[in-house]
């Protein structure tokens, strides 16, 4: 959980740090997610996700991976209670939607594009969910304060988005994300628009900052090194109908440096889920040619 | 080192159709003169500017009158036409059974309606006024009615992820979203106020006191005072063309920090 006295900037280069293992924290941890047997139908017959279940445990970073068109968007938008299921049940810290938002079940939702205001300046822009809850306090202009700061976007503040690049408009959507405290974290491929180095610099900042505020993810990706380098586990989904079909355990304990992205063990689960993606394209495919 | 004028952006906006204005100016009147066309038939520029000078208080009076009727039309139809977008967006029960009678209100010639109201309505102030409403209105409830509804849904989500009520929805994200829509409205409806305020005046054909630019236009046709006609016109022309550029000037005021439409781009 992101503290208010507490602040980290993103760009010095990561301090090294005791090896946590992920897997222990998980077998520990109550359910912060739970998918079960969802179906989602669109209203011109078009099946999107077809018996879909998935349990996401506190501190797990979840990547949702699959060709397009495979529901994995559609998937994180009924996480995020954005999309009603056909079929189905979810539940948020084992309750209703009803629970999020109080206290110790707040979710962030970090889209494909940026999605900022184009005519309010960055600040305002990622005080928004604040003004929103109607959060005008002192204490809020600091969580503000200290988004930026994280995100390294400290100076920026009376930018409007338009004067940005793309990856720091990106980071103002994190910090945004960020000020609420979430304790749950849904990325629907932020990076996907960005240059390489951007994106690795991104994905460091994100591991950073998911230690730092102690935040669970479910982050969808088409990226099989952006999922392997992130995750704690790899979901992999197929087309026609979108359905998961593969669950990849990366046990890798974190942090996870830039070293990890050249050793043979990353290039040993980049081949593990690659061979899962393809077999999830190739049903996609057979389903198809049927 | 100081830039050329010719480079300057500025500069080129105003001069090359003032360098136009003039040239086309100098033709007429170099043809008039050649051609010796009498003044009743084309008027010359000079003619047209002594009009312009001799006829200065009729003129003035008719050009505040028609001014009054303009601009009282644009601000009714700038409140009435917002608040009809509100409306509509609140539910689209409200905009599908209401927006049609938006449309008929604009296909609807206003030249064929302007006899009843100026009958049903004993004012002619507002008779004209209403006439050029109606005419007026229809840009303003259309532009602003599809900028509210443009919103980037994935903001939307956003909104509606944190609970908010339709008020906050409103105000912090359709209303600012839809600010370019709403400028363009303003830009279109502005030009067609004066253009049913004259309408309107034609067919009320009113005199007197109340009597406007387009009296002036009717009257002096009557009496064979061509310059006269042509320097009404001329004012009528130049109150659009004023009209156009204040709201060109309001939209990138408000739209210059962040909208596409108002940015400079740098090369």
């Amino acid at each position: 959980m992101m503290t208010a006295n507490k602040v980290t900037p993103l760009n010095p280069a990561p301090e090294p740090e005791t090896e946590t293992s992920d897997a222990e924290a998980r077998a520990s941890s109550r359910p912060l997610l739970q998918v079960e047997g969802v179906d989602k139908v669109y209203a011109n017959g078009t099946v999107a996700l077809k018996g879909a279940a998935l349990t996401v445990k506190q501190g797990e970073f979840v990547s949702l991976l699959g060709p397009s068109g495979c529901g994995k968007s559609t998937l994180l938008r009924i996480m995020a209670g954005l999309g009603e299921v056909t079929t189905g049940t979810v539940k948020w810290w084992e309750q209703d939607y009803d629970v999020v938002g109080s206290k110790g079940c707040k979710l962030a939702f970090v889209f494909q594009n940026a999605t900022l205001m184009p005519w309010a300046r960055v600040r305002k822009n990622v005080r928004l969910p604040l003004d929103l809850e109607h959060e005008n306090s002192a204490e809020s202009e600091k969580k503000v304060d200290d988004a930026l700061e994280m995100v390294g976007l400290k100076g920026f503040d009376e930018s409007f988005p338009r004067e940005l690049s793309g990856g720091m408009q990106m980071r103002a959507s994190i910090a945004r994300a960020m000020v609420t405290e979430p304790d749950l974290l849904l990325m629907d491929e932020p990076f996907g628009a960005l240059d390489e180095m951007t994106r690795n610099k991104l994905n460091d900042d994100v591991l950073k900052l998911k230690k730092e505020n102690g935040w669970t993810i479910v982050f969808v990706t088409h990226s099989v090194y952006e999922a392997v380098y992130l995750s704690s586990r790899v979901v992999v989904m197929a087309a026609r109908p979108g359905r998961i079909v593969d669950d990849i355990k990366i046990d890798k304990p974190y942090p996870r440096s830039p070293d990890f992205r050249i050793s043979t063990e990353f290039a040993g689960y980049c081949r593990q889920v690659s061979q899962a993606l393809e077999r999830a394209s190739g049903m996609g495919e057979s389903k198809e040619n049927c | 080192m100081s830039t050329p004028l010719i480079r300057n952006e500025r500069f080129v906006q105003i001069a090359a159709p003032l360098l136009v204005g003039v040239l086309v100016l100098l033709l007429w009147q170099i043809s008039v003169m050649a051609f010796d066309v009498p003044k009743y038939l084309v008027p010359s520029p000079v003619d047209i500017a002594e009009s312009l000078v001799t006829d200065f208080s009729s003129l003035f009076g008719a050009l505040l009158m028609t001014l009054k009727v303009t601009f009282l039309a644009f601000v009714i139809s700038v409140i009435a036409g917002v608040a009809a977008s509100l409306l509509f967006v609140q539910s689209k029960w409200i905009e599908v059974s209401l927006f049609p009678y938006a449309v008929l209100m604009q296909v609807t010639p206003v030249v064929a309606i302007a006899p009843l109201i100026i009958i049903w309505v004993d004012d002619t102030t507002w008779a004209l006024t209403i006439c050029a409403v109606i005419v007026a209105i229809f840009p303003i409830i259309s532009n602003t009615t599809l900028g509210l509804r443009s919103v980037d849904p994935n903001l939307l989500s956003m909104f509606r992820m944190y609970r908010t009520s339709r008020w906050q929805e409103l105000v912090r994200l359709r209303i600012p979203g839809a600010l370019p829509y709403f400028f363009g409205g303003l830009r279109i409806s502005s030009g067609l106020a004066l253009i049913g305020a004259v309408v309107a005046e034609f067919v009320a054909g009113t005199g007197g006191a109340k009597a406007g630019l387009a009296y002036m236009i009717l009257q002096s046709g009557y009496n064979l005072q061509i310059p006269k006609m042509f320097a009404a016109l001329i004012l009528i022309t130049l109150t659009g063309i004023i009209l156009f550029a204040a709201m060109v000037w309001m939209s990138d005021r408000a739209l210059r920090n962040w909208h596409e439409s108002a940015l400079k781009v740098e090369h």
